[in-house]
């Protein structure tokens, strides 16, 4: 039993070697000189530790507006999905209406329908109205999300009826309801939708890709895919950012553990 | 609502409901369904990027093309390979991971926490991880190789090597996932089962055949259907780590639409490929619907 015991401990140590060393391999030669990136036989460490990759890449390399559009588009999408994921959820929670059958369906049906489907017309329908180019265009149509809806439903359900009832009764408007009962009393499922819609939002690679080709408008994803694919690439920029890309969700990560785990199990959460 | 009657206040909460939902649906319509229904209308048509007009009617000569199109065929026949390889794999290594998470280990919370974590990367940096670990003579997977005494071989140069460094990247950065949906499975399975198997004196493995496994049907279900169709539209990855190459060996369904419509701007073209990978995704989400009662959100 002690044997197998410790057959256990080695094993589940050998495998997080095998999900931890490349990222730390590749975070330690973004600190590496460029003299050091390309030599015939690299080292694991740097020899000469220095942070002028991620100097040049801010500096030179307009990766510090990348940045910033990542964190706008992140946070305003998130925010907006919240709102309105919310909305949403609470309407088919609370409510009974005529159609909300064939509301549900519709939603469901769009789950089929992924972005890499229908990416051909999505970019005449930008065109048309103006969005092409335009960050909004990677705020405001990511931010509904058929999961959300599902994972906010499945909470609200929760909220007692009674609750809703006496604030009608004492005269509140629905509006009222919905940001003084609603949103405060959802905060555990929010707190799983934003850290998601988070992630989804900053690491998006196929809706900026078709939404923007002006340079002054990349993500951080974005810059990193076009330019490592450029002959002559300035790969210890690359490497910088890519760690640099890593770091807000690390940070999220150790923070909001038990919502990851949580909302995966929920509704294998996918944006 | 001071002194409104009890009918104009029933009005009211029948309208509610739609106001709430409109924002999601609107964006829903506009992003999403109109653009699947123009998406079917110019695949019958010879729209190209720069069409401003209205383009030409042109029947099924589109989904004709398709049939004779090597490079297309070639694509969809790659992605299913891919994901004949990878959704065993996954399965098999995001289950493993699982059960080793619930036996009574000390430090469980770090080895969970290692094992998602590369969850968390975008696809976009996964591949640049792994084309920088893997790429040329002189990289790093060969500098192990040459410290073991071995040769460096040909790496993402080499057509083979390249289709495996995907399935690999793929498996590495989504395996965390599912052993997530497969811990909470095995959390579920009721301990009462193990210990009458056990009075039964069942040994470990027909315990696993005969309780554990059973009673992950619905999680096994979901990892398949999810892992299908993560790994049928795999593009992103492709991009970073090895950009279709070497002689188009890791090139995909989605990055061959991709490039049709806006490096070639066959818009009616690719849109008719576009229509037969929604028949395919329909298939698929249709199969999970149909196995699962259309249960997978509860």
């Amino acid at each position: 039993m002690k044997n197998k015991l410790t057959a256990q401990y080695i094993l589940a140590f050998l495998i997080v070697l095998v999900f931890l060393i490349p990222v730390i391999y590749v975070i330690a030669s973004s600190f590496k000189p460029v003299s050091e990136l390309f030599v015939a036989s690299p080292t694991f460490f740097p020899k000469n530790f220095t942070i002028e990759n991620y100097v040049n890449a801010l500096k030179r390399g307009n990766f510090a507006r990348y940045i910033f559009n990542s964190l706008l588009v992140a946070t305003t999408s998130t925010f907006l999905a919240v709102v309105i994921n919310t909305m949403s959820g609470y309407a088919l929670a609370k409510f009974k209406f005529k159609g909300s059958t064939i509301i549900m369906i519709v939603i469901l049906s769009t789950i089929m329908l992924p972005l890499e489907v229908i990416m051909v017309p999505i970019f005449s329908v930008l065109k048309f109205f103006g969005m092409y180019n335009s960050l909004l265009a990677l705020i405001i149509p990511a931010a509904a999300t058929p999961t959300g809806i599902f994972l906010m439903r499945q909470y609200l359900i929760t909220i007692p009826d009674e609750l809703i009832q006496s604030a009608r009764i004492d005269g509140a408007s629905e509006w009222k309801i919905f940001t003084h009962i609603i949103l405060p009393n959802a905060k555990p499922a929010i707190a799983t939708l934003a850290i998601f819609s988070f992630m989804w939002r900053w690491n998006d690679y196929v809706w900026p890709l078709i939404a923007i080709s002006d340079p002054d408008k990349y993500t951080l994803q974005l810059a990193i895919a076009n330019f490592s694919g450029e002959y002559g690439s300035d790969y210890s920029s690359i490497l910088a950012m890519s760690a640099i890309s890593m770091v807000p969700m690390l940070i999220i990560f150790l923070i909001f553990q038990k919502q990851f785990v949580q909302g995966t199990v929920q509704s294998g959460m996918k944006g | 609502m001071k002194k409104e009657s009890f009918k104009v206040y029933q009005m009211k909460q029948k309208v509610i409901p739609y106001l709430f939902l409109t924002p999601n649906l609107l964006i829903f319509s506009i992003f999403i369904i109109f653009p699947a229904l123009i998406g079917i209308y110019y695949s019958f048509t010879d729209m190209t990027l720069f069409t401003f007009d209205t383009p030409s009617f042109v029947g099924l000569e589109n989904y004709a093309k398709l049939i004779t199109d090597k490079d297309f065929i070639a694509a969809v026949f790659n992605t299913f390979k891919l994901v004949f390889a990878t959704v065993p794999i996954i399965f098999v290594v995001s289950l493993t991971l699982a059960i080793l998470l619930v036996q009574p280990l000390k430090l469980v919370g770090l080895f969970r926490a290692s094992y998602y974590w590369p969850v968390m990367i975008s696809a976009v940096v996964v591949g640049i991880m792994w084309n920088w670990i893997l790429a040329t003579q002189s990289s790093m997977f060969n500098q192990v190789l040459i410290t073991f005494g071995f040769d460096a071989i040909e790496t993402l140069t080499n057509p083979r090597f390249a289709w495996w460094a995907i399935v690999y990247a793929i498996v590495w950065s989504r395996a965390g996932y599912y052993m997530i949906i497969f811990v909470a499975a095995l959390f579920s399975v009721p301990a009462s089962l193990y210990e009458a198997a056990r009075m039964d004196g069942a040994s470990r493995i027909q315990q696993f055949m005969y309780v554990t496994w059973p009673s992950l049907k619905a999680a096994r279900l979901m990892v398949f259907i999810l892992v299908t169709m993560e790994v049928f539209k795999t593009y992103p990855l492709a991009v970073t780590l090895t950009g279709g190459g070497p002689f188009d060996a890791t090139q995909y369904t989605v990055q061959y639409i991709y490039e049709m419509a806006f490096r070639s701007y066959q818009v009616g073209y690719a849109s008719a490929m576009s229509v037969i990978m929604l028949m395919f995704v329909t298939i698929i989400t249709g199969l999970n619907f149909y196995l699962s009662k259309g249960g997978r959100n509860e």
